[in-house]
């Protein structure tokens, strides 16, 4: 407040040669600075400098649409019905598989015993988790009223992808030595 | 008295009406001969000879001051768009203030702009003292209140300021909030009920259970939060964002609210809540200290099995 | 006094009376240079529909102070991308290696790697313990905060420092020492 109080000290204090120039006149805008000639004297503060900015880069990932507001600025936006399976049961799901992973991973490398049980359940906590993982980054990335089609495709390749990795996983499993024990020997090699 | 002294003075002026030289003028800005000080024209009609003003080339000059040698000048980039010219790209404006002639907060520094450099600076504000909401903006890359925010007092350091991250922009750092007041009203932020209260007169709370809602019901709708969540920034129209949703906490949480139910099942879907990645920029931001992350985690945890 | 203050009153009426005609002597006169007009409802809002569609978005990203909180949630999930996008290509190979005469058993994938050179060798094994370890560590963060506990700003700072450091020490050990 004590700004207020002291009008004009600024000036003085800060650019001597400033223009005479009242304070409220238009003429000290910026926008007026920016349409006069170059050859005007420029009535600008010496205080003030203007510099482009980049708003936005050159090659923007999904850059926002323009503003529209469905209905009057006093309508709430629309409440979506409950789906719990998309919601609380989902994430519930998704903790218990992410907090499982965490014994799954310690013990066999803990232990060093080798268990084809825990191991498979491992692999297919993996696979839920990993699917889990993608799909929400798939949400959060490709909004659906944004990219109808891309958000369709992502999730079909995820899911393909997934059923993919679950074949690859169970033969790994039944054919070969198993995840932790192959990690194991790779890192090892 | 007073009013028969007053209506003496008021008769012993030669006019009653004032001319039209002493009466106030207002900011006009072609008419040159406006800016000739009032009081000079006045002087020179003065009818009163023995009240006659000693001319300004009688008496001593008092110069004005010199600018300060301990001068703290510091840089302020703002960010400006002027909707009217809307093709225009967003620009950085740089202004430089004298700290020790600014107050201590942003806010004064912002005020001092718009005051004595800029009118055209667009900026919004009210109380100065962080319970409106109105001056919340991204300083120095953190959404906080203007008014709660000290000016960093090292001048090597220029401050940038912009409006809240990811919103329309209607004007420099004005941001449109219709969408997140919109989703605020989606959560009916009101008391929902519809048994009497037991003693027909008012809806009782244990002292535990009102205890529930502080660091709840303190909460601005500043937007600071919101506008600070990654998830947020890229689904707003579906996604409610930490602001709107520690509200909506705040009358899952009430005692007295018989919706609880509802208001669950209206945030049970994969978009309205569950964007929630508990990024928690949203409480490291907050201007008054509350914890939307913690009430979206109690939210979650509420409808965990339900 | 009443009588007194209604006649003060009404003198005052007559001097502002005064004051608004001697207004119009010209040079006092407060301009306005921006011409109003008066729109209904409905072309109000098209203006402002109009408006709308012109506003730009104001910088979030590049602009954001980088803080542990947003820098760990984006890093937990670029690492989760790596580990599973690499699980995922390791589960399509591995399924396309007999048609494509890949050998992808754990034999001879072992000894392929066991024929690197070293420095490759290092490399691989921290390109898998760093997003692994930050990624695992973090997500045990994220299970204590989705219980409710941890939340307050003190705590996820020093916790979150706290991960990266394990993160360094384990992938560095995980990497040069075993």
């Amino acid at each position: 407040m004590a700004s207020i109080m002291r009008p004009g000290l600024l000036r003085q204090a800060c650019h001597a040669t400033a223009a005479p120039q009242r304070f409220m006149s238009i003429r000290a805008s910026p926008l007026a600075q920016q349409l006069r000639p170059t050859f005007a004297p420029s009535t600008i503060p010496q205080s003030t400098r203007i510099a482009a900015f980049h708003a936005t880069r050159r090659h923007q990932i999904l850059p926002a649409l323009p503003q529209k507001v469905e209905g009057t600025a006093n309508d709430p936006t629309p409440v979506p019905d409950p789906s719990p399976v998309h919601g609380s049961y989902h994430w519930s799901f998704e903790r218990i598989v992410s907090a499982g992973l965490v014994p799954l991973t310690v013990a066999p490398f803990a232990a060093g015993s080798l268990n084809p049980t825990t191991d498979a359940i491992l692999c297919a906590l993996l696979v839920v988790h990993s699917h889990i993982g993608f799909e929400s980054c798939i949400i959060d990335y490709f909004p659906k009223h944004r990219v109808p089609l891309l958000r369709n495709i992502a999730m079909w390749a995820l899911r393909i992808g997934t059923l993919t990795l679950g074949v690859a996983l169970y033969s790994f499993e039944t054919n070969d030595v198993g995840i932790t024990e192959a990690v194991t020997r790779l890192w090892h090699a | 008295m007073a009013t028969t002294r007053a209506f003496a003075r008021l008769a012993a002026r030669p006019t009653a009406v004032r001319p039209a030289v002493f009466t106030r003028s207002f900011a006009s800005v072609t008419d040159t001969a406006a800016r000739d000080p009032i009081s000079k024209a006045g002087e020179a009609i003065n009818p009163d000879p023995t009240r006659k003003v000693v001319p300004e080339s009688k008496t001593s000059t008092t110069k004005e001051p010199a600018p300060d040698k301990d001068a703290k000048i510091k840089s302020f980039h703002i960010y400006r768009w002027n909707p009217d010219e809307p093709a225009s790209k967003p620009k950085m404006q740089t202004y430089t203030l004298d700290l020790n002639k600014t107050g201590p907060m942003m806010l004064d520094a912002l005020i001092r702009i718009k005051n004595e450099v800029d009118p055209t600076l667009t900026f919004r504000r009210s109380c100065r003292e962080g319970i409106c909401g109105s001056c919340a903006m991204n300083i120095d890359g953190v959404n906080t209140l203007a008014c709660l925010c000290r000016i960093p007092t090292d001048t090597a350091k220029e401050s940038r300021i912009y409006p809240l991250p990811h919103m329309y922009v209607v004007k420099d750092l004005v941001p449109d909030m219709t969408n997140f007041y919109k989703q605020y009203r989606s959560v009916k932020p009101y008391l929902q009920r519809t048994t009497p209260a037991p003693d027909g007169r008012e809806y009782r709370q244990s002292k535990a259970e009102r205890k529930k809602l502080d660091g709840l019901y303190e909460c601005i709708l500043c937007a600071c939060c919101s506008t600070s969540c990654p998830s947020y920034w890229w689904n707003q129209e579906e996604y409610l964002g930490p602001a709107v949703l520690l509200q909506s906490y705040r009358w899952i949480a009430d005692s007295r609210d018989e919706k609880t139910a509802e208001r669950q099942d209206a945030l049970n879907n994969s978009m309205s809540l569950y964007r929630c990645h508990t990024i928690l920029n949203c409480s490291r931001t907050c201007p008054k200290g509350l914890n939307p992350a913690l009430a979206i985690a109690e939210i979650k945890k509420s409808m965990a099995f339900t | 006094m009443a009588s007194q203050r209604i006649f003060q009153l009404g003198l005052r009426r007559t001097a502002a009376s005064g004051f608004t005609r001697t207004q119009t002597a010209g040079r006092i006169v407060q301009r306005r240079f921006a011409a109003t007009q008066n729109v209904n409802q409905e072309t109000g809002q098209e203006i402002l529909a109009n408006q709308r569609l012109k506003r730009p978005v104001s910088p979030h990203l590049a602009i954001y102070r980088p803080q542990i909180t947003w820098y760990a949630s984006s890093l937990n999930r670029i690492t989760g991308i790596l580990l599973s996008g690499g699980l995922y290509l390791f589960g399509i190979a591995y399924l396309a290696a007999p048609t494509l005469g890949w050998h992808l058993e754990t034999p001879s994938m072992v000894a392929a790697v066991a024929s690197w050179p070293v420095f490759a060798k290092i490399s691989a094994k921290a390109l898998v313990a760093f997003p692994f370890f930050f990624h695992s560590v973090n997500g045990l963060r994220h299970l204590t905060w989705d219980l409710g506990l941890g939340l307050k700003n003190q705590t996820v700072i020093r916790t979150g420092w706290t991960a990266v450091g394990f993160t360094v020490v384990s992938a560095l050990y995980y990497t040069f020492l075993v």
